[in-house]
């Protein structure tokens, strides 16, 4: 107990002494620990948003108006028998008519001018894997089958999102493991200088037998300290990165595709307490570097 | 209490500080350690602290081998022993009491022993009325005196004491010399290096003489300088 309020006496005198060097550790761990956090919001928000377009996915083959029944049959045998297609729907001229008069309901010419007899029939697909990569390179396949019109892929716009969500997040991943490892050296330079300053009381305490640990835990804990209020800080950050930044994406007409850009709140509650314990790992390694460096006990 | 077996100490570049010493020292007794600069004084004193460890030979000190003791069993090597030098070592921000309370602190006693302790220890000492001062408003024998209190707080059962008194004036020395002979009278084994000749002749205890790290006298009652050609 007097062990316990002793450490964090000497804990909390040694931060006042060492005011600046400590504040300049902790805005740094602060920034760095923001990143990771948004690094990690976007990456979770992009998989998200993919995801829901994932689930929706139909890639479209359209087959000419004037198919032969083999062709139809030879498409139709593929979908039923192929591994690669989890479901498919088959929407026949009719109900191409009726979905394109709904959808173009407010262009009654459009409409006019078109028939059941030229709509192309179509199969909407529903593949095994969802991947770009694959939704690719099933289209090309049906694309050179005879009897069809054309292909159309919603893996455009999922490599779209795909691509930005990466490279955000890999951007902010490098700033920010460089910014942690800036961080770890701060907070061993200022656990040295706190060290610095303790040299005598240090000479003292070895000569008296306090023991090793009782010198150390003090240092160590004052590095902890510094990466425990870095990732406190960083934490409003990430809800502000969730309620404007990634909120605006949803909220933006300009990028649609960016509607289902959304983390639930529990992932950031998640991220938060991730943030925490990489702020007092990094904390505890540059302070335990310092004390077995320079401590000598 | 104190045994040392052919041990030897050598440093960087071949300085051997100690050659082939053998002595033992008895629980109680009090011995002056004398020569010459550089004659190995103030490395056997930090041989028996573990401040340097030897290089071949073997210590014992309160029943432990010093050559083979971990790092972490160090400090409970050091409480038993207390330790004074010619510079104090007192901590300049914190007031007399709390210098000693400190030494008290650090090694995990608590607070209600330290209250306790404390007090005693400035009485005994002679620093009652001076308990609240800081270091840089004492005379150098009174810091002494604070030091000594300091090494003594745990009642070690040796104290080991490195020129105690080269910075002060002959009159302070004997305060400072009735204050280590009183702790010895109390049953703490006391191991002083010193080049004061006056002190060594004036307490008339057991002196041993090293010369470039060789034992080359040893007297029960002993004074500084041996009657020429006594040991030629």
């Amino acid at each position: 107990m007097y062990r316990i309020w002793y450490y964090f006496r000497e804990t909390f005198a040694s931060i006042w002494r060492n005011l600046s060097l400590t504040l300049a550790a902790i805005f740094t761990v602060a920034i760095s620990l923001a990143l990771v956090g948004s690094s990690l919001l976007v990456r979770e928000g992009a998989e998200r948003a993919t995801a829901q377009f994932q689930e929706g996915v139909e890639f479209i083959v359209f087959m000419n108006a004037d198919a032969s029944i083999d062709q139809d049959g030879a498409i139709r045998e593929v979908l039923d028998n192929s591994p690669a297609i989890k479901d498919y729907a088959y929407v026949n001229q009719e109900q191409a008519y009726e979905e394109f008069s709904t959808l173009f309901s407010d262009k009654p010419d459009l409409v006019n001018s078109v028939s059941p007899a030229v709509m192309p029939p179509s199969y909407r697909i529903v593949p095994t894997d969802p991947s770009a990569a694959n939704v690719t390179e099933l289209a090309r396949q049906f694309a050179n089958q005879p009897g069809v019109k054309e292909v159309a892929t919603a893996t455009e716009a999922i490599r779209q999102i795909d691509d930005f969500s990466t490279r955000v997040s890999q951007a902010l991943l490098v700033a920010a493991v460089v910014l942690v490892v800036v961080s770890a050296l701060l907070i061993l330079n200022t656990v040295f200088t706190a060290i610095g300053a303790r040299r005598q009381e240090i000479e003292v305490m070895k000569l008296v037998g306090a023991t090793n640990w009782f010198i150390r835990i003090p240092f160590m804990l004052e590095g902890t300290i510094h990466g425990l209020i870095g990732a406190g800080l960083a934490i409003p950050a990430l809800f502000v990165v969730d309620n404007k930044v990634l909120a605006f994406f949803q909220e933006s007409d300009a990028v649609p595709l960016f509607r289902g850009f959304a983390v639930p709140s529990g992932f950031v509650w998640d991220t938060s307490i991730w943030l925490l314990l990489i702020g007092g790992a990094v904390g505890m390694i540059g302070s335990a570097i310092a004390v077995t460096r320079y401590l000598d006990v | 209490m104190i045994r040392l077996e052919n041990v030897t100490k050598v440093y960087k570049g071949d300085v051997t500080a100690l050659r082939g010493v053998n002595l033992e020292i008895q629980r109680g007794e009090f011995v002056f350690l004398v020569g010459q600069s550089g004659s190995g004084k103030s490395t056997f004193i930090r041989l028996l602290n573990r401040e340097e460890v030897a290089d071949s030979g073997k210590i014992l000190l309160a029943g432990k081998d010093l050559g083979s003791l971990r790092s972490w069993s160090v400090p409970a090597l050091r409480r038993n022993i207390g330790c004074i030098f010619q510079d104090y070592k007192l901590l300049e921000k914190k007031t007399v009491a709390e210098n000693v309370a400190f030494a008290l602190e650090v090694i995990g006693q608590p607070r209600p022993v330290i209250r306790k302790q404390v007090p005693a220890i400035l009485d005994l000492v002679g620093l009652s009325q001076k308990a609240g001062r800081f270091p840089d408003e004492l005379s150098g024998g009174e810091q002494q005196r604070v030091s000594i209190a300091r090494a003594f707080a745990n009642r070690p059962t040796v104290m080991l004491a490195d020129e105690p008194t080269g910075n002060l004036d002959p009159a302070t020395s004997v305060g400072i010399m009735k204050l280590l002979d009183l702790i010895n009278r109390r049953g703490t084994t006391v191991v002083m290096a010193t080049h004061d000749r006056s002190i060594v002749n004036s307490m008339q205890r057991r002196v041993i003489e090293l010369d470039r790290g060789v034992v080359v006298r040893d007297d029960s009652h002993g004074i500084y300088d041996e009657p020429n050609g006594a040991y030629e």
